[in-house]
């Protein structure tokens, strides 16, 4: 009996001075969690119904700050940019890295350098890369030089050109996101079972059929997280087209974070940003739900 | 178990303690009740030893008052001014800018004639027109330690080869035209067109002799004079295609930054650039002349930043001294000599000419002089801020013809004239 309870006590002992230890370890992290994350949220939750200035007296208005919401004359374009940029840049990455990390295959030689080369944009500071990008593609830039000097065309201003002003934000946070994907990609392309693969090219599969009858399905849990994780982001977008475009010209390319830190900060509506946020935080919670729901169909786990 | 509950109770305790605690000691923007906090924007090292300097002279001059001195860069300062406002920490003495000043009025003390005495000042000390600058409706709400003013910049070594004639003192609209005209040539503009509030506003309201905003606060976009003379300042793109159109909403420095680059020959911009247009790093000659002469006259706007005392401050009396010391005559011709801006003293004003590089004094001294002779303090609406916000993005469709200024001004006066 006591040679069996004895080490029973102590595990039972020791589990609980790990409890202890563990939860001083966590402790720090979760202070912080309830200090800058739980608080605040609840914080803008009431915040939202209440008319909030950022200094002065704040007055509980109900709802009426969702009703202004929709009479603000920039809230639905910005929430019309957010889609639309979401609408381009989502499938676009994801397809565009995938493809990257396909083609930068086992047989490309020194496709661990090429792998930093492309993940360089995503660690790169946005302020040097869109410096690049305006260089590129405003009227005295690279773009438009070499379009007159080779073909005598002239160039719309990208940037301030209401139709072309979202596709160049577009464009440029997907080469700068590109590479984060792409690393993702490969890994669980490297993870492939080299049996299934063997079956596969025995039964016949080559290119394109081996790619997305056999590639994709299974590395399609991945897959799933880059288009959640993108999703989610470029939701949130702000700094592209704050720095690229000034959410210009007009509001084309104001996205709506750049509008709830318009309203907080330098209109010093806090209550009415906070509405927004809370907006911006449905819509991510609903597109991501209805991911989660979807992927019963072509997410595979089995492997 | 109960032991750990209880600890991790303290702890949490504790920590909220430790933050609440870190709120009342600096409540009122004292750091340890007794001193005097001072918070102004500084960029870079040398702005920072500047305003030691100055913190120098309110030390000498009152050793009984503990003085601290806080800063952030510009960009920052008034998102950190914002914070500490709304968590009633706004330092005792802040500084303020004349542009920025309808956002924040509400934290600042209304400042009144017996307040001035407090600090050693007198209304009469400053330059004629500069104690409107941080006045909203009125009220003052912070006495200003430089004044500006906008002026017309000219690269004298491209307006000399176009053949151009460099502007003068007396100089006209029509003068600016032939001069912008001759000087775009060779892939160059005569003029680099302005994208921020002043250096887009500073000609039309010029030309018009009207500002947007009446002196009640009333906003006024679509008064016809202002109208057409925006219009015709957007024409200098569209029409007269003098200047460049500008590639993206986000370059807000775009005509400045034209004239540097040595890709336009004038610019607008305000007096607290001068030195800096003169010393260029691309080695152009520069010039500057006031804003030119229309038909209504050459009105322009007296701008500038100073301090101010904030609503929270528990230590006024202390908060005032301080203040008058900052703007003391020591203080100011210590601005005044190193030649980091016009002080808005009077009698410290002749000492900023003789800090300018000698080759240039007699030019800087007259376009001053001229340029101050008739200026109006800035009017302001409440939403100026949104007005501003609003505008700015939707000029790069006025200047790349996809949309009318005076369509851009009837869409922001309906949304924000009342």
């Amino acid at each position: 009996m006591t040679i069996t309870n004895a080490p029973k006590r102590r595990s039972g002992s020791l589990a609980k001075v790990e409890a202890r230890q563990a939860l001083g370890f966590a402790s720090p992290a979760l202070v912080g969690l309830a200090l800058f994350t739980i608080v605040p949220v609840v914080l803008s939750i009431v915040m939202s119904f209440f008319d909030w200035p950022t200094f002065g007296e704040r007055t509980f208005n109900g709802g009426t700050n969702y009703l202004r919401l929709f009479e603000d004359p920039n809230f639905l374009p910005a929430l019309r940019n957010t889609l639309v940029f979401t609408v381009l840049y989502v499938p676009l990455s994801v397809v565009l890295s995938l493809a990257l990390a396909i083609s930068l295959g086992p047989r490309i030689r020194g496709r661990g350098a090429l792998r930093v080369l492309f993940f360089i944009p995503v660690v790169t500071p946005m302020v040097a890369n869109v410096l690049v990008w305006k260089m590129l593609l405003q009227p005295q830039g690279l773009f438009n030089g070499l379009a007159q000097t080779w073909f005598g065309v002239e160039l719309p201003n990208f940037l301030a050109d209401k139709n072309w002003a979202m596709i160049m934000v577009v464009i440029m946070s997907v080469w700068q996101g590109i590479g984060y994907n792409m690393l993702i990609f490969s890994a669980a392309l490297e993870q492939l079972p080299e049996s299934v693969m063997e079956a596969a090219r025995i039964d016949g599969a080559r290119g394109f059929r081996m790619t997305w009858s056999i590639m994709v399905p299974m590395i399609s849990p991945a897959i799933f997280f880059a288009t959640i994780m993108t999703m989610i982001t470029s939701l949130q977008v702000f700094v592209q087209p704050q720095m690229l475009t000034g959410g210009g010209p007009g509001n084309a390319t104001q996205p709506l974070v750049m509008w709830i830190y318009n309203q907080g900060f330098k209109f010093q509506d806090l209550g009415l940003a906070a509405a927004g946020a809370w907006i911006l935080f449905a819509l991510i919670i609903t597109v991501t739900a209805i991911q989660f729901k979807a992927q019963k169909r072509w997410v595979h786990y089995e492997h | 178990m109960k032991k750990m509950r209880v600890g991790a109770v303290v702890a949490v305790a504790g920590v909220a303690v430790a933050l609440t605690g870190c709120t009342s000691a600096s409540g009122g923007g004292s750091a340890d009740g007794d001193t005097i906090v001072v918070d102004m924007w500084a960029g870079s090292e040398d702005d920072t030893a500047a305003l030691e300097a100055q913190m120098d002279v309110v030390r000498e001059q009152n050793p009984d008052i503990k003085v601290e001195l806080r800063t952030a860069p510009w960009g920052d300062f008034f998102t950190k001014l914002t914070t500490n406002m709304a968590s009633g920490n706004m330092a005792c003495v802040t500084g303020m800018n004349s542009g920025m000043l309808a956002s924040y009025t509400s934290g600042f003390v209304k400042l009144t004639d017996e307040d001035l005495t407090k600090a050693g000042l007198a209304s009469s000390d400053f330059a004629e027109g500069s104690l409107e600058i941080l006045s909203n409706k009125g009220d003052m709400y912070g006495v200003p330690f430089d004044v500006s003013t906008m002026l017309t910049y000219y690269n004298e070594d491209q307006l000399t080869a176009a053949g151009a004639d460099l502007p003068a003192i007396d100089w006209t609209f029509d003068d600016f035209e032939a001069a912008a005209k001759k000087a775009t040539t060779g892939g160059k503009y005569g003029f680099g067109i302005g994208m921020g509030d002043f250096q887009w506003q500073a000609l039309p309201i010029a030309k018009s002799g009207v500002q947007p905003v009446s002196q009640d606060g009333t906003l006024q976009l679509t008064d016809p004079a202002f109208a057409d003379a925006a219009e015709w300042y957007a024409g200098l793109v569209t029409e007269q295609k003098v200047a460049a159109p500008v590639a993206s909403a986000s370059d807000g420095g775009w005509g400045e930054n034209q004239f540097t680059s040595e890709n336009a020959a004038m610019a607008v911009d305000g007096t607290w650039n001068a030195v800096g247009y003169l010393d260029n790093e691309a080695g152009f000659k520069a010039g500057m002349a006031p804003l030119p002469t229309g038909e209504n006259g050459d009105l322009s706007l007296i701008l500038g930043s100073g301090y101010g005392i904030a609503e929270s401050c528990e230590n006024k009396e202390d908060a005032l001294k301080v203040l008058g010391s900052l703007l003391s005559k020591d203080s100011q011709d210590y601005i005044a000599s190193s030649g980091r801006s016009y002080p808005a003293r009077a009698e410290s004003q002749p000492l900023y000419f003789e800090s300018i590089d000698e080759a240039y004094r007699e030019q800087v001294k007259a376009t001053f002089e001229a340029a101050f002779a008739n200026v109006q303090g800035q009017y302001v609406s409440d939403n100026w801020a949104k007005v501003g916000t609003f505008i700015q993005p939707s000029l790069v469709s006025v200047y790349n013809s996809q949309e009318s200024m005076t369509a851009v001004l009837e869409s922001a006066q309906q949304q924000f004239g009342n």
